[in-house]
């Protein structure tokens, strides 16, 4: 537990707590001759309880001015949820529809749109899980550290409704999605959601280094090929075996690749919206291990507390006043 | 014991008084004040020109880009909260958002990192046609109630051709905000870097374009040495120039900002950032509830110390 002070200087006040303590606040009876009273250790025990009620109204009141709050703290929880990487493809075709075709009026849904709403979705699901935002394109762009702060999150994601931007250079990509995961505790799962419409060529040398991260960080990877009408699948296998190369089809050798990997890895060919929401509940449902985290406690002002016991305090002086005896 | 004798004795009273003025602070006293809060997209040129190491921190020269980041940083200590700040990049011939305003105060750790991880790098192309920019950002904030702040050097690769100037008339005064120039107003080498993003020296005169070579020429065919309409529009000579070089093309930013209907200022230290952003302006009417409680409680307190002094 921290105490903290929002204006530390109005403690100098606590010095009126030396009032009570030298003056009793009371009419003073004149009497003949003091020395001739015994001493009386109720009458003692009773005037210091009453001169401490005013010390304790003093000080409490001195400190609710000064602001006293228990700062922001964190604890520690069990729960279920992942760290998730969202990782968007930002490249021209994902503004088209499904159907391949620009977006009309007719409530036709651009890719990225249909996406965006999902994922929105989906982070509103996951109540414990934190959450990060990179995007590529020609190359990649780090938005958001993986963060609790879902109103960020759906910043980010909001703001992939802008037009997309020029090509598609997945394994940049990918190498910084797996770097939100250095230095950070291996606790419940780690996810790097992919969400793309197409794919490329990955060079050997990024295929090599991809392999490396991937093991190291003990990432399961989710990827969501948003897939256009009569564009090659996953799973397609060609009919001549002469375009069975991964210039030709580089959507299905990404998948081999991801597939030799050895990480936990789902792939989902959505054609339509309601392809997607499966892949989102999947994750809702297989992606749930204990997780460590930290629930933050956001700083909690005392000072009413503090004013609610110098009224108590005062309200005990009041009647000790009533009590007072008048000559 | 009775009451009336107390009713004589001041003592009560102001007890009674202080008892009764504390009491309202249990009802959570307010006053409402008119805050300045402010809803601004940060744009950032990240083109190759914003390497340039012409600003100075703590006797070390640092980058253009370098010092934006710094200076965003130190701003959002200053934004009230409740004001709410977006990112997003400049390069090529348009500007892409990275996330809608987030609010400062809850969502600090975010946005700083953010700021942090900006980086010539995420450039998606190489060009830098600022205009093209500023257009395309302009269009994009069109609809929002958002004031932009966008940052640039001005310096565009290749080098505008006056002839085929943007027209920014549609989008004038259509949003609010301020480009913010870079720069200084020396010539300085632009740093190179090679793929993997290790620093390759400076740029050198055959490294960069030092004309646009598109359509044709603004100047009168007759001036142009081995002018041929169809073959060399551009005239036979090569092009030279020290676009290789950089500084703060302040008059022509001046004139974007004119033409879009922004203001312009320089970024000359982190405070000048303050200034051009917490103007009025741009400031939206917020209603801020101060806890008014404390002057209750102070009340209270010096009619308690009251009893004690005499």
């Amino acid at each position: 537990m921290n105490l903290g002070l929002e204006y530390p200087w109005v403690l100098a006040g606590l010095l009126l707590c030396l009032l009570p303590i030298f003056r009793l606040g009371a009419v003073a009876n004149p009497y003949p001759w003091q020395a001739i009273l015994p001493p009386d250790p109720l009458s003692q025990a009773i005037s210091g309880l009453i001169r401490l009620l005013g010390v304790l109204a003093i000080g409490g009141l001195t400190l609710g001015l000064a602001g006293a709050y228990l700062q922001e703290q964190q604890v520690e929880r069990i729960g279920h949820g992942a760290h998730i990487v969202m990782l968007l493809d930002r490249s021209n075709s994902m503004d088209n529809t499904f159907a391949g075709k620009a977006p009309d009026a007719q409530g036709e849904e651009s890719k990225a749109n249909a996406a965006r709403r999902l994922l929105n979705q989906f982070v509103d699901h996951r109540q414990h899980d934190l959450i990060g935002v990179a995007e590529y394109s020609t190359s990649p762009l780090f938005v958001l550290p993986l963060t609790e702060n879902k109103a960020a999150i759906h910043a980010a994601i909001d703001a992939t409704a802008l037009p997309a931007l020029a090509y598609t250079n997945v394994s940049k990509g990918l190498s910084m999605a797996l770097e939100f995961f250095d230095s950070r505790p291996v606790t419940g799962s780690r996810i790097v959601l992919l969400v793309s419409d197409g794919a490329a060529v990955i060079d050997p040398d990024s295929e090599a280094a991809l392999r490396e991260l991937f093991k190291q960080r003990q990432v399961s990877l989710y990827w969501v090929f948003l897939r256009t009408a009569n564009s090659p699948g996953l799973f397609e296998i060609p009919d001549d075996p002469r375009d069975d190369n991964a210039q030709a089809m580089p959507e299905r050798y990404l998948h081999l690749f991801f597939n030799s990997l050895h990480i936990p890895y789902k792939a989902y060919e959505a054609e339509t919206p309601g392809a997607l929401q499966q892949a989102v509940d999947d994750i809702n449902r297989l992606e749930n291990r204990p997780l460590h985290y930290f629930e933050r406690i956001p700083k909690q002002d005392l000072s009413t507390r503090c004013y609610a016991f110098a009224a108590v305090m005062l309200l005990l002086l009041l009647g000790v006043k009533l009590c007072e005896a008048r000559p | 014991m009775t009451i009336t004798p107390n009713l004589r004795d001041y003592r009560f009273w102001l007890l009674a008084a202080a008892l009764l003025i504390l009491s309202a602070v249990f009802f959570h006293p307010q006053t409402s004040a008119q805050a300045s809060l402010y809803r601004l997209t940060f744009i950032v040129d990240i083109t190759r020109s914003m390497n340039t190491e012409d600003y100075q921190l703590d006797q070390q020269p640092l980058g253009r880009l370098q010092f934006v980041k710094q200076a965003l940083r130190r701003e959002l200590l200053k934004l009230p909260c409740g004001s709410q700040v977006g990112l997003g990049v400049f390069t090529e011939r348009r500007s892409t958002l990275l996330f809608e305003p987030i609010e400062v105060c809850s969502g600090f750790a975010e946005i700083d990192a953010a700021i942090a991880a900006l980086d010539w790098r995420m450039a998606w192309a190489a060009d830098s046609r600022i205009a093209s920019g500023l257009l395309s950002t302009l269009e994009m904030l069109k609809d929002k109630d958002q004031t932009l702040v966008f940052f640039s050097d001005g310096q565009e690769a290749p080098p505008p051709n006056p002839r085929y100037k943007l027209d920014l008339s549609a989008v004038k005064d259509q949003v609010k905000g301020v480009i913010v120039g870079v720069g200084g107003e020396q010539l300085s080498p632009i740093p190179k870097f090679d793929a993997k993003g290790q620093r390759q020296g400076f740029y050198k005169p055959e490294d960069v374009p030092h004309r646009s070579s598109f359509g044709e020429s603004d100047l009168n065919p007759e001036k142009i040495q081995g002018y041929n309409a169809r073959n060399a529009p551009f005239g036979s000579d090569a092009a030279t120039g020290d676009e290789h070089m950089s500084r703060l093309h302040e008059s022509y930013l001046r004139q974007l900002a004119a033409e879009s209907g922004l203001q312009y200022r320089r970024l000359t230290d982190t405070d000048s950032l303050d200034n051009a952003l917490q103007q009025a302006e741009f400031a939206k009417p917020g209603i801020q509830n101060i806890d008014s409680s404390w002057r209750f409680a102070g009340l209270a307190l010096l009619l308690l110390a009251a009893i004690y002094i005499r």
